[in-house]
């Protein structure tokens, strides 16, 4: 008896089995590299090499890429990665208050009490403070991602970067070595220029209380998290399974959805590895609006559609999606 | 020859349509309208108009443009004030220039100042437009008095009643009614049973008793709406929470919707910023954890 929960996310596909105790037992994560479909399979194929088909009773997916998994698995639940970051860190520990979240694409706060979310924010339209603007920073000084927070905590100087936009932010990383600063120096005011951003953008006007989670995949970086905890004076918590409580959320909203639905998953068995799936995407010239639309195929059966903005495709489809 | 009027649609459009169709109609002009947006007309806008203006500002030169070879005059109010002492946007203000060096097309428009506050001038606008269209004055009068008339009449804004939950819409018209811009956000709201209510449904009264008390009287038209109405029915218990619809840039918005959160404390607010981007996820996203969010509130 085991849940699964499917996060494809705009960096990383992360994939993670809880047991009926929701105990994390198996935590896969993978590089999304832009094709989400490979990755889930790369990550349902190592479930696979571990369990039968029988074992799984139920998948939850979340994510921007959630319709895309749910459509190739047949997940029980479809949810978006704010209630399901939530729901994973009020489970982890029902006293957190606050959560941060950093992930590929987007950064997020969510304010909980007693367990519930009472408000939230996400950034808009721009991605300055996420992870895809630190990977492209650590390669442009030549340092592994990995390393970026170790070297930020070695830092003795303060160097203040513009954290507003990827590019300000960029530019003056660019002047400021020039002007001879260590990189030390330089990532960890990018670190302190993020966490300023995150928390003048999205931590406006609200109260950030104790506990303090924070989780996704940035969270990995100890130097944002010192920078975090210096500009709110308070200790911030990086939970066991940080990169990976978007799946473990959608894993028990998926036990949830199976429990009410009298124990039946709609999951639709490991076979679905030997078949061929692939997305085919078309402009629909048959109103103005010209809607980009993704079709997913599995062995030339259409599985599902999104993105037409009328609906006709979707109506077709076998497998139907609510958002 | 028949003179042809070439009306786009867009902008403040959306708050007077009765009285523009009523008015051209009742002068027996003929008029070519370009009304719903679409991404040609989209990508026409955004080819044309320059690059920081707001995405509203966008659409309406597609629009615009769409028209420009299929009338002998194009429409493009000017409107500089609606109400005493306040101030619309500044883009309105310009927006003939602005559109006529976009689309390249000078001659033959129609922009003629707007005072809304004033009904002499007013009706003196529409005589002007009535003259250069070789209407005779007293036919003006009575199109124009015919067209406030129906423009009264007109039932305005969405009261949704019968859902789960309810919330202030909040926005500028252009983006609470334009469904291409906002991505069906009315309706991906009714979908998850919440129903809207926007600030033409709150009394002129009420919305002006809550702007009273700030340090200096606001003076946006747009803020005085949106502040108002979204404050009103918060505190008279009406909504279970705020959404606001936002173009990217947009000033007067910026100020909005900061005095609004801070003046409603603790309530569940959720802002949509548009501009450009044609994928759904991202708002798709943020309307489903809203969703949630009211739902776990009412259960607990």
């Amino acid at each position: 008896m085991y849940y699964m929960g499917i996060d494809v996310g705009s960096v990383s596909t992360d994939v993670v089995l809880l047991d009926k105790g929701l105990n994390v037992v198996e935590e896969i994560y993978l590089k999304t590299q832009g094709s989400p479909i490979q990755s889930v399979y790369e990550a349902m194929k190592i479930v696979r090499d571990k369990y039968d088909s029988k074992q799984i009773s139920g998948v939850g997916t979340t994510g921007s890429g959630r319709m895309i998994a749910a459509a190739i698995t047949g997940a029980d639940v479809i949810k978006n990665e704010i209630t399901t970051h939530a729901i994973a860190a009020s489970h982890t520990d029902p006293d957190v208050k606050t959560i941060l979240e950093i992930g590929g694409q987007d950064s997020k706060i969510i304010i909980l009490r007693d367990g519930i979310i009472s408000d939230f924010a996400m950034n808009t339209v721009g991605a300055a403070g996420t992870g895809s603007f630190l990977d492209r920073q650590a390669e442009r000084l030549g340092i592994e991602i990995d390393d970026l927070g170790k070297l930020a905590l070695k830092s003795e100087v303060q160097v203040r970067i513009a954290g507003r936009c990827a590019v300000f932010a960029e530019s003056d990383i660019i002047h400021k070595q020039q002007l001879g600063y260590s990189k030390e120096d330089l990532i960890a005011g990018l670190c302190q220029a993020l966490a300023r951003n995150f928390l003048s953008n999205l931590g406006k006007g609200k109260e950030i209380q104790d506990k303090i989670y924070f989780q996704g995949g940035v969270a990995a970086n100890l130097g944002i998290k010192k920078a975090f905890e210096d500009l709110l004076q308070k200790e911030v918590i990086v939970p066991k399974h940080f990169k990976v409580m978007g799946s473990v959320g959608a894993a028990i909203l998926a036990k949830e959805a199976v429990e009410k639905n009298g124990g039946m998953t709609s999951f639709k068995g490991f076979d679905i590895l030997n078949a061929k799936t692939h997305a085919r995407s078309f402009e629909c010239n048959d109103c103005p609006n010209h809607c980009e639309v993704v079709m997913i195929y599995s062995n030339n059966q259409r599985i599902g559609c999104f993105s037409d903005r009328c609906g006709k495709y979707q109506n077709q489809t076998d497998v139907r999606f609510k958002v | 020859m028949e003179i042809k009027v070439g009306i786009p649609g867009g902008l403040l459009y959306y708050r007077y349509d009765t009285f523009i169709n009523t008015f051209f109609d009742e002068l027996e002009i003929d008029t070519v309208y370009s009304l719903e947006t679409t991404k040609k007309i989209l990508d026409m806008g955004v080819n044309c108009c320059v690059n920081e203006a707001c995405l509203p500002m966008k659409i309406f030169h597609g629009h615009a443009l769409n028209l420009k070879n299929q009338c002998d005059f194009l429409f493009i109010p000017r409107i500089m004030r609606c109400e005493k002492n306040e101030f619309i946007c500044p883009k309105f203000c310009g927006l003939p220039e602005m559109v006529m060096s976009g689309i390249k097309r000078y001659d033959n428009v129609i922009s003629y100042p707007i005072k809304m506050n004033r009904p002499y001038d007013l009706i003196n606008h529409f005589i002007k437009i009535g003259k250069s269209l070789n209407v005779k004055e007293y036919k003006t009068i009575s199109a124009f008095q015919k067209a406030v008339k129906k423009h009264n009449e007109k039932k305005k804004g969405i009261h949704d009643i019968g859902y789960k939950h309810n919330v202030f819409l909040g926005g500028h018209p252009y983006n609470i009614y334009d469904s291409y811009a906002n991505m069906n956000l009315i309706d991906k709201l009714h979908s998850y049973g919440i129903g809207v209510i926007t600030e033409e449904c709150v009394d002129y009264k009420d919305k002006e008793e809550e702007t009273k008390g700030f340090i200096k009287k606001p003076y946006w038209v747009f803020f005085k709406n949106n502040y108002g109405a979204g404050k009103y029915l918060a505190d008279h218990g009406q909504i279970d929470g705020i959404v606001y619809i936002s173009s990217f840039s947009c000033g007067i918005d910026s100020i909005s919707v900061e005095i609004l959160k801070n003046n409603v404390d603790h309530f569940p607010f959720l802002v949509i910023k548009v501009d450009e981007h044609t994928g759904e996820a991202g708002i798709d996203t943020r309307i489903e954890a809203f969703a949630d969010m009211l739902e776990r509130r009412r259960l607990h």
